[in-house]
C-alpha cells in the first residue's frame, strides 16, 4: 500500500516536473507570463488602496485583512494552478473523450489527469499571494497558518472544480457551467464577507464555498479559533472525498471518443 | 492458455438526436430526444496466449469499443471480459500493468519532450527502477533503431518515429498482451512494412499476443494468422487465415487455384457486401 502510495506520488512529481520544463521552453514567455501575472493582480489592488483613504473599514474589514483575502486567495488559486491545474478543464477531457490515455495507466486516473497539465501565469499568483503574506507581517505562527489555508483552499478550489466537471459525464456542455462557476467563486474569494447578506451570504459559504475557503481562515489568522479551524479542514476534507466519489462514479458512464489527438 | 476471453460483451452508447436547423436546435432543448446505438452487441470469443489475432470491420463496427472495454477504458453493459484472467472493470490497474495499447489515431507521447524522457516517465508509471527502464530503453532503442532521434523532441519527429516510439512506450513493462488500434494509419508503406516486421518479431522473441485492429489489409495479411470480423457489434466471421481463403476459394467454384493468389481484401469486401456494406476496406 505505502509502495503504491510512494510510486504514485513519484510519477505525479515527475508530471509536475514535465509540465514545468515545457512551460520553460520559452524562456522569454515563461518569465513574462509570470511577472505580468504579478503585475496584473498588483493593478487590482490600486482600488482598494483608495477606498481605505475614505472609509476605515469595508464590510468588516481592514486593509490588512484585504491584503490577507487576496494573498490567500492568490496562492490557494496558484498552487491548485501550478499542481493540478486540469482539474479545472475535466469537462473537456470527458467531452472529448481524453481520459483513455490515464485510463490504460496502472496509476491512479484522477491524480494523474489533475497533474497532467499546469499553468505558467499561476506561478505568478503563487509569487504574489506569498509576497503579500509577507507585507502582512504575519508572524511566525500566522505565516505557518497562512500557508496550511493555501492548502486546504487549494484542495477547495480543485474539489469544487472537480464536482462540477465531473457533472459532464452525466450533461452535456458542462465545461460552460464549471468555467462560470470556479471564475465565479474566485472572484467572490476577493470581496469581504460582511458585504454580503442573507441568502447571497448563505450560497457563497454552502453551495459555493468561498467562505470555507477563504474568509473562516482569514478570520482564523487575525484571531484564532479551534472550533472554526476544525470547520475549515473537516469540509475540505469532506468535499475532496465527495468530489473524488462524483468522479468515479461518473468514469463508469465514460463514453471515449475517436478525435484525433496529441499529448501536448 | 487463454489470453483473452470475452462472453456476450455488449455496449450501447446514448447519443442525443437532433433535427435540422435553428428550430431542431430549440426543439432539441425543450424536448430532448436521444437514440440508442449498439455499438457492440453479445460480442463472444477466445485468444491464445502468443496469438496474432485480426479484429477487423467497416468504420462503425465496435472494433474500438470492443479494445476499449478489453482494456477497462470503456465499461460494458453487459457480458464478461477476462484478460490474462484479470476483469478490466474491477482490477483496471492490476490489468494495465500487463498489457500495452496502441491507439494509431491518440498519442501518449509528451510531444515535447524526448523519447528518452518519455520512455524514462513511462517506466515510473510502470514501477520500473532506474535500472530497469534504462536496460529496457537500451534494448528496445536497439531492436527499434531509435539511435538517431531517442534525444530529439517528439514534435520534430516524423510520423513513423513517431509510431515507433508509441510502440516502444506500450512495450516498456514487456506486456503479455499488446492491442494495437490502427498502428500504421498514415504511414507510408516502407515504414509501415518497417513497423510489421517489428512487430513479429516482438511476438517471435517476447511470445506477445497481438489484438490487431487495422484497415490495413497489409497489416492483417502480413502479421495475423487468424482473423475475425465484425459488423453492427457483431462478429460475422472468426477464421484461421488459410482456411478463411480456401472456404473463398470453395465459395467461388476456385478448388484448384492456388491460396497464396488469392487477395485478402477481395474476401474481405465480400464479406462486408453479404453484410450489407460496401465501403472500402
Amino acid at each position: 500500500m505505502l509502495t503504491a502510495v510512494r510510486n504514485q506520488l513519484r510519477v505525479c512529481l515527475l508530471s509536475v516536473k514535465y509540465n514545468i520544463m515545457r512551460e520553460m521552453v520559452n524562456k522569454v514567455t515563461f518569465l513574462t507570463n509570470v511577472c505580468f501575472m504579478i503585475l496584473n493582480n498588483a493593478s487590482i489592488l490600486v482600488q482598494w488602496f483608495i477606498l481605505f483613504r475614505l472609509r476605515e473599514e469595508v464590510g468588516g474589514y481592514t486593509i490588512r485583512e484585504v491584503l490577507l483575502m487576496w494573498g490567500l486567495t492568490a496562492a490557494s488559486f496558484g498552487l491548485s494552478h501550478i499542481l493540478f491545474a486540469r482539474a479545472f478543464s475535466l469537462s473537456e477531457l470527458i467531452i472529448k473523450g481524453k481520459l483513455d490515455v490515464y485510463l490504460v495507466q496502472p496509476k491512479n486516473v484522477l491524480a494523474s489527469v489533475m497533474t497532467s497539465s499546469t499553468s505558467v501565469s499561476a506561478i505568478g499568483d503563487f509569487i504574489y499571494g506569498v509576497a503579500l503574506a509577507c507585507i502582512c507581517g504575519l508572524g511566525v505562527g500566522e505565516f505557518l497558518l497562512f500557508l496550511l489555508f493555501t492548502v486546504t483552499g487549494m484542495v477547495i478550489f480543485i474539489s469544487f472544480a472537480l464536482i462540477l466537471g465531473s457533472l459532464s459525464f452525466w450533461f452535456v456542455r458542462m465545461d460552460m457551467l464549471e468555467n462560470q462557476m470556479v471564475m465565479g467563486m474566485i472572484s467572490f474569494c476577493t470581496y469581504p464577507d460582511g458585504i454580503f447578506e442573507g441568502v447571497s451570504r448563505f450560497l457563497l459559504y454552502f453551495i459555493i464555498p468561498v467562505g470555507i475557503a477563504v474568509w473562516h481562515p482569514v478570520h482564523l489568522i487575525v484571531k484564532f479559533d479551534a472550533g472554526t479551524f476544525f470547520i475549515v479542514a473537516g469540509y475540505a476534507c469532506l468535499l475532496s472525498v465527495a468530489a473524488v466519489a462524483v468522479f468515479y462514479r461518473g468514469l463508469r458512464r465514460y463514453a471515449s471518443g475517436s478525435l484525433m489527438e496529441a499529448r501536448l | 492458455m487463454q489470453a483473452i476471453r470475452v462472453e456476450n460483451l455488449s455496449k450501447t452508447f446514448r447519443v442525443k438526436k437532433k433535427e435540422k436547423g435553428m428550430a431542431g436546435s430549440i426543439k432539441a432543448i425543450l424536448h430532448p430526444q436521444t437514440e440508442e446505438i449498439q455499438a457492440v452487441n453479445g460480442v463472444s470469443f477466445q485468444v491464445e496466449e502468443g496469438e496474432m489475432l485480426a479484429f477487423i470491420g467497416p468504420n462503425g463496427a465496435g472494433k474500438s469499443t470492443t479494445i476499449k472495454m478489453l482494456t477497462g477504458i470503456l465499461y460494458p453493459d453487459g457480458g464478461r471480459v477476462e484478460v490474462l484472467g484479470i476483469d478490466p472493470t474491477k482490477k483496471r490497474k492490476q490489468l494495465a500493468y500487463q498489457i500495452g495499447t496502441v491507439f494509431g489515431q491518440k498519442e501518449q507521447l509528451w510531444t515535447h519532450l524526448t523519447p528518452y524522457d518519455n520512455f524514462r516517465f513511462f517506466g515510473a508509471i510502470y514501477d520500473l527502477s532506474e535500472r530497469e527502464t534504462e536496460a529496457r530503453i537500451e534494448e528496445l532503442a536497439q531492436r527499434f533503431e531509435l539511435g538517431d532521434f531517442i534525444d530529439t523532441p517528439v514534435r520534430n519527429l516524423s510520423l513513423g518515429q513517431r509510431i515507433r516510439c508509441e510502440i516502444v512506450v506500450s512495450l516498456i513493462h514487456k506486456p503479455k498482451v499488446l492491442f494495437l488500434d490502427e498502428p500504421t494509419i498514415g504511414l507510408d508503406p516502407v515504414v509501415k512494412e518497417n513497423i510489421r516486421s517489428l512487430i513479429m518479431q516482438m511476438n517471435r522473441e517476447e511470445h506477445t499476443t497481438i489484438f490487431l485492429t487495422s484497415h490495413d489489409v497489409g497489416d492483417i495479411e502480413k502479421l495475423c494468422r487468424r482473423i475475425i470480423i465484425v459488423n453492427a457489434g457483431q462478429i460475422v466471421l472468426d477464421d484461421s487465415m488459410e482456411r478463411l481463403k480456401e472456404h473463398y476459394l470453395y465459395e467461388k467454384g476456385m478448388e484448384d487455384a492456388d491460396v497464396s493468389d488469392i487477395s485478402l481484401e477481395d474476401i474481405i469486401m465480400d464479406v462486408y457486401k453479404a453484410e450489407g456494406r460496401t465501403a472500402a476496406v
